[in-house]
């Protein structure tokens, strides 16, 4: 080497010390290898967007995730968590021996009182599993015997984009890679003409936070395991279709070209994200055909449509993408990322949140029972959720009839359904104020370990090594809830 | 010799009247160490001695000496064991008498020597004694039943409606602690045999606390790090595995209850889940036997729509799923011959799939899960589908398949979920079906006349302003005005 210039060696990813030090066991391992395995040398496979050897590491309860994420955080004592003591101490102030100084948001940190809220709306016990839930959701009460209620998730942030990129990445700070990511990476594509991972937004009436594409980033995993969005309307993902005037065998042509380039720069640099850039374009020109067949919903039974409701034909819709994320799960999409926002009630919670539920009730249930009668509720795996809860003292003025709450990291409530979870359960417990876990907390890292557990990865082992570390999705945390699995 | 012997001799005599230093303890940490001396010495010379061959004297005498340094260090070692039991007591004195019956006849040989029935008598008596004393040192170390049977040591089959103390939280003691916590050793004075030995402990007090899972010393034992020397069981030892645990924490949480059974426990415990696992083999063994299958086996069969997955990775077991390729026919789905033996899972939904590809399909006998569904299959091409004896879960809707198949469906043993809307079966037909095979779940999908839901939303369309709906496809912003805390 003439300069020890560390760019000029980054191509080889090697330098001479290395070359030494892995010399000797290079030529060894061959040796073994070829001792063990008979046809090692007899040929090189094409590459293969195929998970590592040894993935999964068990076998998976769930292949696949739906992953309903309600953005901005739904109150829980709005939705599932039902708080008569709410009532009974309503304009109350929430005793000092409840809260014990533990931090509040900026929003509410300078209020003189604390006065409990109730929920606008009753309560009623549902199913042979008798879970709670509010008025607010008269499709959701009649299919909770197939749902798993946990009503002790709690978090570390306090504010909505940490909150999230935790909930996306295992980590408060953008930059790692998101969930469906990790799945991707441990267990490659189901459907090798569809994105592993898919990201489907729509937005409600109600108070909303920004989402950004960070969320769905594969951070320092190969870009193909990033989160492909699907637009509604005609174009479902941007710059796919060929331009005008360019028919198919011309794109085919162009892209056989531009492969052989791209290989003449991969031996001469030796980056691997030129072979994934390579399996990219691939991919979309086979996205060409498979993408506009699975979004085209035209063919969906008036039943279906019923069942989803009318709204399902409104492309943009949080009804549309459900049906479009039975139809994405159907065509082997492994992780199907849901994002609805607008339910960040700092005030006019109980308009909002009726708003908000009608957005998403019906959606949801018909999810359920259309993935049930398709047998693919058996091995997909569905969760519904914000990333935190809300506080059960009311923000500003105290109004039963218009009142806000503010963000609550420490105990707030999701549901999840299918692959692998038991139905009609509910797990965890809060206190009589909904304010702290009384009985089983379940945390973030605790949630990604059991979903990871779920899909038949061990979330202690599947590990990236990047900047010198091996990294999680559960970092250096993280239990498996057995008491959730099936 | 024979002032050890005699010291052998006194120590036996007295020994509840002995205190002994902690370092003689620690000499005795050597007899298992040299116990293996004396059993081969003394067997060699008994052997000679059956022979009638001269052996040297020399031989017999350091056999003789190390009989008797172990049973001495025997001795010590003993004393380090508070409560005695029956096992250790028959050791004692069977290995004391092999000693002292070695010295005595290594002492009077020479008179035996003349008297050949002597002779034969003392040999073959330590011969028995050396047998026996081995036996019930082996099954001091090595736990009762080391020498038995695997059939004698066969699984207890978990019960229908299982005790949750004696059938699941003392069989798991049984296997794992009782080997040292029994009535002949009583390790740690604790005796695991039974419940009430649970409750009243051992020298550190009692080991369970009921319905108190975190005070309770045996589970803090249990969760310790194995190298920890307090964790039980010891290091060397075969530990609980976590399901184990966990059990033993619900049992304990739940009261240490002795008569709860598992149909009293409420749907929501734990415990529930754990017994089922108990008693379902685990999906990775039921696939130990199948055929090995070469990674680049399944990498050369693979393609842009065909995907060949091992169902967890260190198994031969494999899950295939077809998509539509550009150009379809039958050797699409047929060119996967070489795994017949291996697929578990196939998915062909949506295939344009005929005769050739069923015929197949029913020639891979380790099928647990089809999925045909909205594919051209049809009554007269199912028939060799009869073959998937161990087929658990079949999607076959939006088919033309009708009555004519029934009695295939009918012979498929294994059979646990049938996805069937939309198909031509008639309401007789399934019901039927039902009566004769109640444990088959068969979904006949939400009905169209009568959705699960009714139309009670009376106010008309949800959606106020579309324009604020539609398109959010992209990256939404955070409103203007909103206040900057909030993020």
């Amino acid at each position: 080497m003439m300069n020890d210039n560390p760019l000029s060696e980054h191509p080889l990813k090697v330098n001479r010390r290395h070359f030494f030090s892995q010399l000797s066991v290079g030529i060894g391992s061959l040796a073994l290898g070829s001792l063990l395995i008979p046809d090692l040398f007899t040929r090189s496979g094409p590459t293969q967007v195929s998970p590592a050897p040894g993935l999964p590491h068990f076998a998976p309860r769930a292949k696949r995730i739906i992953y309903l994420f309600q953005a901005g955080a739904p109150s829980q004592l709005e939705t599932f968590d039902y708080k008569p003591t709410l009532l009974q101490r309503m304009g109350e102030d929430l005793p000092e021996s409840v809260r014990q100084g533990q931090r509040l948001t900026g929003m509410t940190s300078e209020q003189e009182r604390f006065p409990l809220m109730p929920a606008a709306v009753g309560f009623k016990q549902y199913g042979e599993s008798g879970a709670w839930v509010s008025d607010y959701f008269p499709y959701l009460s009649k299919i909770v015997d197939d749902l798993c209620f946990v009503k002790s998730m709690h978090t570390e942030a306090i504010n909505h984009d940490p909150a999230i990129t935790f909930f996306q990445t295992g980590s408060q700070i953008s930059g790692r890679p998101s969930m469906g990511s990790w799945m991707s990476y441990g267990l490659g594509n189901e459907n090798k003409n569809l994105p592993s991972f898919v990201v489907l937004t729509s937005r409600g009436k109600g108070n909303s936070q920004g989402l950004y594409s960070k969320l769905w980033s594969s951070g320092f995993l190969d870009s193909k395991h990033q989160g492909v969005l699907l637009r509604s309307g005609h174009n479902p993902v941007l710059y796919l279709n060929n331009p005008d005037g360019v028919s198919r065998s011309d794109k085919r042509h162009m892209l056989d070209h531009v492969a052989t380039l791209n290989e003449l720069h991969q031996n001469a640099t030796g980056d691997d994200e030129i072979e994934s850039r390579i399996a990219q374009y691939e991919m979309a020109y086979r996205m060409q055909m498979s993408v506009p067949e699975v979004m085209d919903v035209t063919k969906e039974p008036e039943h279906i449509v019923k069942l989803y409701g009318e709204d399902c034909q409104v492309p943009g819709t949080y009804a549309a993408n459900a049906l479009q994320a039975r139809r994405l799960a159907e065509n082997g999409v492994r992780f199907i990322q849901l994002y609805h926002q607008g339910w960040d009630q700092h005030g006019n919670l109980p308009d909002e949140m009726a708003g908000q539920a009608r957005d998403v009730d019906q959606a949801s249930a018909a999810l359920i029972i259309d993935l049930k009668q398709r047998g693919l509720l058996e091995d997909t795996l569905v969760i519904w959720g914000g990333e935190f809860g809300r506080t059960n003292y009311c923000q500003g003025n105290f109004d039963p009839k218009n009142y806000g709450r503010d963000h609550h990291p420490r105990a707030f409530s999701i549901w999840m359904a299918g692959g692998g979870v038991k139905p009609g359960i509910t797990y965890g417990r809060t206190d009589e104020f909904g304010y702290n876990i009384e009985e089983n907390p379940v945390h973030i890292n605790d949630f990604h370990a059991t979903l990871m557990y779920a899909m038949g990865l061990d979330h202690e082992k599947l590990t990236y090594k990047y900047q010198g570390r091996r990294f999680r999705l559960t970092d250096v945390a993280g239990n498996v809830i057995d008491d959730l699995l099936a | 010799m024979l002032g050890l012997s005699v010291f052998l001799g006194f120590c036996l005599l007295f020994e509840s009247y002995l205190v002994v230093p902690e370092w003689v303890v620690w000499i005795g940490r050597w007899h298992p160490v040299l116990v293996h001396f004396p059993i081969v010495l003394l067997l060699g010379v008994i052997f000679l001695g059956f022979t009638r061959r001269n052996f040297p004297v020399l031989l017999f005498e350091i056999a003789v000496v190390s009989a008797l340094l172990t049973a001495i260090t025997g001795f010590f070692l003993a004393r380090d064991v508070v409560v005695k039991g029956s096992l250790l007591w028959w050791h004692q004195y069977l290995g004391a008498g092999v000693a002292l019956g070695a010295a005595f006849w290594y002492g009077f040989r020479r008179e035996m020597q003349q008297r050949t029935y002597l002779q034969w008598g003392i040999q073959v008596i330590l011969l028995a004694l050396i047998l026996a004393a081995g036996h019930y040192g082996g099954m001091t170390t090595h736990g009762e039943d080391f020498l038995a049977f695997p059939g004698e040591k066969a699984k207890r089959e978990l019960p229908e409606n299982p005790l949750i103390y004696q059938d699941v939280v003392q069989v798991i003691l049984d296997d794992h602690c009782v080997k040292c916590h029994n009535p002949s050793k009583q390790k740690g004075e604790l005796l695991l045999t039974s419940l009430d030995g649970l409750r009243t402990g051992g020298e550190n007090g009692p080991v369970i606390v009921p319905g108190d899972m975190e005070r309770s010393e045996i589970i803090r034992r249990l969760h310790l790090p194995l190298a920890d020397e307090a964790h039980m069981p010891p290091q060397g030892e075969r530990p609980l595995d976590k399901s184990q645990i966990r059990m033993i924490e619900r049992w304990v949480a739940l009261g240490a209850p002795d008569t709860l059974r598992m149909n009293d426990l409420p749907i929501q415990e734990p415990l529930l889940g754990l017994l089922k696992e108990l008693r379902e083999p685990k999906r990775e063994d039921k696939w130990a036997g199948l055929p090995k299958v070469a990674d680049s086996t399944i990498e050369n069969l693979g393609n842009d729509y065909t995907t060949i997955r091992r169902i967890s990775g260190n198994s031969e077991a494999l899950s295939v799923n077809i998509y539509l390729p550009p150009t379809y026919d039958s050797t699409t789905v047929t060119s996967l011959r070489a795994l017949s033996g291996n697929i578990v899972e196939l998915d062909l939904s949506g295939l344009p799939i005929g005769r050739t590809e069923l015929e197949w399909v029913g020639n891979c006998p380790n099928m647990e899960w089809l999925e045909i569904d909205r594919t051209p299959v049809a009554d007269s091409t199912f028939r060799p589908l009869a073959n998937l004896l161990k087929l658990e879960v079949l999607k076959i809707y939006e088919t033309g398949l009708g009555d004519a198949s029934l009695p295939i469906l009918m012979g498929m043993g294994g059979l646990r979920h049938v996805y069937l809307y939309g198909t031509q079966f008639s309401g007789r037909a399934l019901d039927i079906f039902r009566q004769q095979r109640p444990e088959v779940t068969l979904h006949t999908g939400i009905d169209p006349e009568n959705l699960p839901f009714p139309d009670h939303d009376a106010e008309g369309p949800i959606v106020g302003e579309k324009d604020s709906l539609a398109g959010q496809g992209s990256l939404a912003r955070v409103p203007a005005g909103k206040k900057k805390e909030d993020l």
